[in-house]
């Protein structure tokens, strides 16, 4: 078997509290944080370290507005998150493939 | 196998992309109030001057107005209180699903208003038009919306399409009997299922 996509995985993006965050934030062109916590179903501290990481790592932008006087924290993929998602996604994909051919 | 992992994390890409185009904001609030509403309508149609096939168009279809607009008020209410944007992608997939049959349903109690049929007949068939039209329409915002939503909207076309069959083959209804039908087909019917979803969908900020 190929080694050479195991290799390439994004390990920001591979871990499981942060590929939920992706996939939900890849679907939508923003998600605020209480919903994505609802969502996914995680504690706020949870959530927000995860978001730093992939935030620290240029995959996603945070929006801190002010809606009817409370804040409103906002969550995007960015371009390069985008990118690095859908290669993740090849990436499973041509694993999933080579399982399947493999003698 | 070690690729299972791969193929596994594939449908959970999946099943969060999906998820996240899913309306989530707690229905029993607004399934409760639209019952109330309903069933309210149907005892005070009797006390109403509603006594002419075209009355009763123009009196339900007014409830209906009322509903929405109350739906509408509770909707925003829970986005204020969540700090949530109003009108997002998942509101917006529903209403769009919702709005053709809403329409359709708009435009054939329009047509009762300026027509004015004469037999009570044809109240008795426009009420089971409007629980089929209701009831795609429901269908249709199921997709974006939680399970048990798109049963919902099956129970109002195969209601429909029985009662319907009924009105056809029977004799012509009174109007004060298709008030009290209105009033517990569909303001009945929203209460229960408001009352069910209270007890079973998960309380608090739900988008």
């Amino acid at each position: 078997m190929n080694p050479k996509p195991f290799l390439q995985i994004d390990r920001v993006i591979h871990e499981k509290g942060r590929l939920p965050i992706m996939s939900l934030l890849a679907a939508s062109a923003g998600m605020s944080f209480t919903e994505m916590r609802d969502a996914l179903d995680m504690t706020d501290g949870n959530l927000s370290m995860h978001i730093k990481t992939l935030q620290e790592a240029g995959f996603v932008s945070v929006t801190k507005s002010f809606r009817n006087q409370r804040s409103l924290t906002t969550c995007a993929l960015t371009p390069s998150g985008r990118r690095a998602f859908s290669q993740y996604i090849d990436l499973l994909e041509q694993i999933v493939k080579q399982a399947r051919t493999a003698p | 196998m070690e690729t299972d992992w791969a193929a596994e994390n594939l449908r959970v890409i999946r099943t969060l992309m999906e998820r996240s185009a899913v309306y989530r904001r707690a229905l029993a609030p607004l399934m409760g109030a639209v019952g109330l509403a309903g069933v309210a309508a149907a005892i005070v149609a009797p006390f109403a001057p509603v006594r002419s096939p075209r009355a009763f168009a123009g009196y339900w279809m007014a409830v209906a107005a009322i509903c929405l607009a109350g739906a509408f008020l509770l909707i925003r209410r829970q986005a204020l209180n969540d700090a949530e944007p109003f009108w997002s992608p998942p509101t917006r997939r529903a209403a769009q699903a919702l709005s053709p049959a809403f329409f359709a349903g708009f435009a054939t109690g329009l047509m009762f208003l300026c027509a004015e049929p004469r037999t009570p007949l044809a109240v008795g068939l426009l009420v089971p038009g409007w629980m089929v039209l209701y009831g795609c329409g429901v269908h249709a915002a199921g997709f974006f919306m939680p399970r048990g939503f798109k049963l919902f909207g099956w129970l109002f076309i195969a209601g429909g399409c029985v009662l319907g069959a009924a009105m056809s083959f029977g004799p012509a209804p009174a109007l004060s009997w298709m008030h009290w039908a209105m009033g517990v087909i569909f303001g009945g019917s929203h209460l229960a299922y408001g009352i069910y979803l209270y007890f079973t969908e998960k309380h608090g900020n739900a988008t």
